[in-house]
């Protein structure tokens, strides 16, 4: 062990045995601790409720999708399904067919609401059905089992003129419960989305899902190389990306937000390691007397901070760590399941956030200590030991 | 003819603390020859730790020069003349300043553990040092487990560890009862003459400065050697 090193450390441990210095220090590293413990429970919580969200946007959102780079369908679609089919881990592809419709009663009666219709190729709706979100659901006092009217902003030729396109389903699954959905979305079989759309054949776009979503972005490349230019390829990430930046912006504020305990906790580093600095000022004359560097008496500083860093950063992570895998195995924070469709709050730990936090958390206890070393490297030995007498 | 181990020349020091600057001495010159065990006397205040220090390099001098084993400190960058300390220059306090969280074997193994030693070897010289001044298994003994003697014993070891060709010794027995006094002198004229080096040696006792080589007498007029 080098000599600065086992002077901190003893300094360290001796510190117990001086009281003021002793609970400056035991503050410092108790405050680091629960400063990392806090950024460690808030980002497994978050992560918790994101995770889910992202498994929603890997479950139900197309893994590629293929548009026009211009115009609102696809020039060669039977092309597009057979480069797309051909790409290494393609699950399965589908035309995409989607436009804008009024929802209302069968009879037509109520105020329409604008939606979103589109066909889904994961597990759609039969024939005739349509699934709505609850929203829907709701504004239009309806359920599972009863009809709707779909009308189409398309309209068609009859002897009277021209009329809408309108199609009667039957409401077969409400969903709730996913960031994903916007209330006006409605997902129908491709049947009657073409009927609406009034695309008997073609698509707006492909879309294709794959065996592992996250290699989506090399899927995109290659589909990009066989296509050519005139064509708009992208990933469920790209799909989703308003989304995924809000998750990420959301995460980023909280990170920051906590980490604030975790500056508070530094701010007792500093004052921690000055008073030792002041108090052992003999003991630096002295060192420096027997040949010692001021560089060396920085390290023997920084080493300090560094050791309380890393006791209160390990101490942290132990007590967050435990702490979010405890309140996720154990189900300990309950929720009331039939609003939030989750019976318990989420905690998931994330081995690069852990990775991230700690780093944050010893960095930071690390700079604390650089003024009050530097200012211990300053100090002029003869002072030192002439004031000491 | 011997070269000085010790060469000050017009060395002025002025303090500057919270009131008005306070000057030690001004135009002072100071020869020691190698080998010699000196000691400088003077009333409280005129200077003479202030002198040690800057012999040792420790402080600086607000003008003059000092040449210490021929080579000036002030001319050199700060690693170097730490380094230089380390190799050719021992201190020992008045108030022996042995940190109390060290055992008495790691307060010795600083000078060594300093230069980069390993603390194994580090530690069994301390404790053959140790041995040498008297203090045979008294090694893992905290500092403040040891009597003031012992402890200017261990002061007097760390000083003497990286086996300096000049010690520096600020009253090491003012502290002292007389019996303890003695035994600590005695102790410094013993090493002084096994390992050949230089002492200069501050104290206010005549009958121990009667026993040096030499004898410099300190006070607000300057410095001046008496017959020893």
């Amino acid at each position: 062990m080098r000599f600065e090193t086992s002077v901190a450390l003893r300094y360290l441990a001796a510190s117990r045995r001086r009281a003021h210095v002793g609970l400056i220090a035991t503050i410092s590293v108790a405050g680091l601790a629960v400063g990392v413990a806090a950024l460690v429970v808030s980002l497994a919580l978050l992560s918790g409720f994101q995770d889910r969200i992202r498994r929603q946007m890997m479950d139900r959102t197309a893994h590629l999708r293929v548009s026009p780079a211009r115009g609102a369908r696809l020039a060669d679609p039977e092309r597009v399904r057979d480069v797309l089919s051909r790409v290494p881990g393609v699950l399965r592809t589908a035309p995409a067919i989607e436009g804008r419709a009024w929802a209302s009663d069968p009879e037509g009666v109520g105020t329409p609401l604008p939606v979103r219709f589109r066909s889904v190729s994961d597990a759609p709706p039969s024939a005739g059905e349509a699934r709505i979100t609850g929203a829907l659901a709701a504004r239009l006092h309806t359920g599972p089992g009863e009809e709707i009217r779909l009308t189409s902003a398309r309209t068609r030729l009859s002897p009277i003129g021209p009329i809408p396109v309108a199609a009667l389903v039957s409401v077969g699954e409400v969903m709730r419960g996913s960031a994903l959905d916007r209330p006006g979305d409605v997902q129908v079989s491709e049947a009657t989305a073409r009927l609406l759309a009034d695309a008997p054949t073609g698509a707006a776009a492909y879309e294709a899902r794959l065996a592992d979503p996250s290699s989506a972005e090399a899927a995109a490349r290659q589909v990009s190389r066989a296509l050519g230019s005139g064509y708009r390829v992208e990933t469920w990430r790209e799909l989703n990306g308003p989304l995924a930046f809000a998750l990420r912006l959301e995460k980023s504020v909280i990170f920051l937000t906590v980490a604030l305990v975790i500056l508070v906790a530094a701010l007792n580093i500093v004052a921690n390691i000055a008073l030792t600095v002041v108090e052992k000022k003999r003991d630096l004359g002295v060192f420096l007397s027997l040949g010692a560097t001021p560089g060396s008496l920085e390290r023997i500083y920084l080493t300090l901070g560094a050791a309380i860093g890393a006791i209160g950063t390990l101490a942290g992570l132990a007590v967050g760590v435990g702490l979010s895998v405890a309140l996720d195995r154990f189900r300990l924070v309950p929720l009331p399941s039939d609003v939030y469709l989750l019976s318990h709050v989420p905690f998931a730990v994330h081995p690069g956030e852990v990775a991230a936090i700690a780093a944050f958390a010893f960095g930071t206890a690390l700079a604390a200590a650089v003024l009050p070393a530097r200012a211990a490297a300053r100090l002029a030995p003869g002072e030192a030991v002439r004031l000491s007498r | 003819m011997t070269s000085p181990a010790i060469h000050a020349e017009n060395l002025a020091k002025t303090y500057t603390g919270e009131g008005a600057p306070v000057t030690v001495f001004s135009g002072l010159s100071f020869e020691v020859p190698e080998g010699v065990l000196a000691a400088v006397m003077g009333p409280s205040g005129v200077g003479k730790s202030t002198l040690l220090h800057l012999v040792g390099g420790i402080d600086r001098p607000d003008a003059g020069r000092v040449e210490v084993l021929g080579s000036s400190l002030e001319d050199m960058p700060s690693r170097e003349r730490a380094r230089f300390r380390n190799e050719n220059i021992g201190f020992v306090f008045q108030f022996h300043h042995l940190l109390p969280e060290f055992t008495a074997e790691e307060n010795v193994a600083f000078p060594h553990r300093i230069a980069g030693m390993p603390e194994r070897e580090a530690r069994r010289r301390a404790a053959e040092l140790l041995e040498r001044v008297g203090l045979a298994g008294r090694g893992d003994h905290g500092a403040r487990a040891l009597s003031g003697g012992e402890q200017q014993r261990v002061a007097i070891a760390r000083a003497l560890a990286r086996n300096p060709r000049l010690l520096l010794a600020d009253e090491p027995t003012g502290n002292l009862d007389a019996a303890a006094a003695a035994v600590v002198f005695d102790l410094l004229r013993e090493l002084h003459r096994e390992r050949g080096m230089t002492t200069v040696v501050v104290t206010h006792n005549p009958e121990a400065a009667a026993r040096c080589d030499r004898l410099f007498t300190m006070s607000r007029e300057g410095i001046s050697e008496s017959s020893g």
